[in-house]
């Protein structure tokens, strides 16, 4: 469903993803660990277009979107998480979920968008009881909560998360994996950025490690969660 | 000691002269007023998707004055066309305004596009001179320039337009930003445009919407009120200041605090000028200003985190 090819990407002189090269089939979940700063953020978003790309080629669904702006591929169905709970603060817990329905809001969508936001709230029942309240004021669960709500809303047919555990308790990342694992399950295609690599590598079917911009290791989840390496760097031994 | 009667007469005579006297201060303030609160939204909506404060707000009040006059007192459409196409034209200089100065900036910060929007101020009013010299510009008052009567209070039909105009402008605003989808799309850009992008919203788009809209608000402020106070090429920045002023006494980005704001300064300026020393009519309301923002920095209904300046 995605595939990449020696994508490299840089900020000025810096170049903060190599030559990577990485697959997302259908229906399975990936995962791309590594540490702080070791690029995983700036190739997402590369991969959604909000950074230009220095080189190499990026395929959805059979379909360049190398150079197309961030709103299109959206409308191709690729939804992005941001890292640290991108949502509108100022504005209401449902606005922030209906802005996900934008490229496609009509009268003639009503019913479709209708029984999105009902499916969101039914899975996450507490933004439908913070459903008037001031985005800014949930919790750092909540926020995270709704910004996967927004992003269902978009119709996404591969959801990107950028370490959707960052900063939660662990009881909270605890269900947003649970959470994640479920949508997988309903048939959703799911890459997903963590430093939290227990996690990732427990929910995922394939996995890439990512060491100063480049993939150092690549190999499905099951075996990297008992690599030597992979438990000395970032399973903490 | 009871004075005689004559001199009771006189002093009942002159209090109510005294009191429709403030009356009538009033009537004019409020309509002064409700052209500042106009401009006072212009700002508000550029700001509230850009962070840029538009300096060139004041111009497109003025440029709506000018075409107005040129379309309907020149070429002689009647009033309706005149005020559509008016609205019309002044948009298209606020989209040209924001694909020729603003988005080609190379390395935007706010502190330079609200430059740019100095430079095209100047630019906007150079034109206009050339356009239509020097000398101010009469326009029919929309419906007749016989004063309505209200208790010794002389007021203008004009004047009932500019409020009605407010009024209009308010509640169209209120909907279009908390009810439909593009102006809830608009207030995303503001409040987390790489969020915003990451939704589908062209986020560029939408700084172009906020550019078009505030022009049309500006030209309808202009177009209502030349013909009260007539209209020439170097107008825009006062009311720009007096705009911003209102926007800033009402807090930077709310639009009741804009009207309020608006409302207050029009009334200052005119009971300080009818009452006090006329000769310093616009320094009423900015030591008014000062005085609230010593008082409250983020304006009367403004909230400290929005009227920061994050990205300065
Ligand atoms: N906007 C930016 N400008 C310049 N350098 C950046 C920017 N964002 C990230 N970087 C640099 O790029 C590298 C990769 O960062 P990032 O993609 O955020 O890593 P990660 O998400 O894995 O923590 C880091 O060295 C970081 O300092
Ligand atoms: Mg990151």
């Amino acid at each position: 469903m995605l595939d990449i090819t020696k994508l490299s990407v840089g900020y000025g002189a810096i170049a903060a993803v190599k030559e990577v090269s990485l697959q997302v089939p259908q229906g399975r979940v990936v995962s791309i660990i590594g540490a702080n700063g070791a690029g995983k953020s700036t190739l997402l978003k590369a991969v959604s277009g909000l950074v230009k790309q220095k080189s190499g080629r990026i395929l959805f669904d059979g379909r360049n979107i190398s150079d197309l702006p961030a709103d299109r591929i959206v409308g191709l169905g690729l939804s992005q998480v941001a890292e640290g709970r991108q949502i509108f603060a100022h504005m209401s817990v449902a606005d922030n979920i209906q802005l996900g329905a934008y490229l496609y809001y009509s009268r003639r969508n009503r019913g479709e968008i209708r029984e999105r936001i009902d499916h969101v709230y039914a899975m996450f029942p507490i933004l439908a009881k913070r459903a008037k309240q001031i985005a800014g004021s949930l919790s750092g669960g909540e926020q995270q909560m709704l910004a996967i709500g927004r992003a269902l809303l978009t119709r996404p047919k591969l959801l990107v998360l950028d370490e959707p555990s960052m900063g939660l308790a662990p009881i909270v990342v605890h269900d947003i994996f649970h959470t994640i694992a479920r949508l997988n399950q309903d048939g959703m295609t799911i890459l997903l950025v963590e430093q939290n690599a227990r996690a990732a590598l427990r929910i995922a079917d394939f996995a890439y490690v990512l060491e100063t911009g480049q993939v150092a290791l690549e190999g499905p989840a099951a075996k990297l969660i008992n690599d030597p390496k992979v438990k000395a760097a970032y399973l903490g031994g | 000691m009871r004075h005689p009667w004559f001199i009771r007469a006189a002093q009942r005579m002159n209090s109510i002269s005294f009191a429709t006297q403030v009356l009538q201060f009033i009537v004019t303030g409020l309509t002064v007023g409700a052209i500042y609160a106009m401009v006072a939204i212009g700002f508000n909506i550029i700001y509230n998707v850009t962070e840029i404060i538009n300096l060139a707000q004041g111009e497109f009040v003025m440029l709506g004055g000018l075409v107005m006059v040129f379309m309907h007192v020149s070429v002689g459409l009647p009033l309706v066309p005149a005020f559509l196409s008016t609205i019309f034209l002044v948009m298209l200089v606020g989209i040209v305004m924001d694909r020729l100065g603003i988005r080609t900036i190379r390395k935007p910060s706010v502190m330079t596009l609200i430059i740019a929007t100095v430079a095209v101020s100047i630019i906007i009013k150079g034109v206009a001179m050339l356009l239509w010299g020097k000398s101010p510009y009469d326009l029919p008052a929309f419906s007749g320039r016989t004063p309505i009567q209200l208790g010794g209070v002389v007021v203008q039909p004009q004047y009932l337009w500019v409020i009605g105009f407010l009024i209009v402008v308010a509640v169209g605003l209120t909907y279009f930003f908390n009810r439909t989808i593009l102006g809830k799309a608009m207030r995303a850009c503001a409040d987390n445009p790489s969020a915003a992008r990451l939704v589908g919203i062209d986020v560029e788009k939408m700084v172009l919407l906020s550019f078009a809209l505030s022009a049309a608000i500006g030209a309808v402020a202009g177009m209502t009120m030349t013909p009260i106070a007539l209209m020439d090429y170097d107008r825009g920045a006062m009311l720009a200041i007096k705009g911003f002023g209102a926007a800033i006494l009402g807090g930077l980005g709310s639009f009741p605090g804009a009207i309020l704001g608006g409302l207050l300064i029009g009334l200052i300026e005119s009971l300080g000028a009818g009452l006090l020393l006329s000769g310093y009519k616009d320094a009423y309301a900015l030591i008014i200003l000062l005085a609230v923002l010593f008082v409250r920095p983020s304006g009367i209904l403004g909230n400290l985190q929005v009227t920061k300046f994050k990205r300065f």
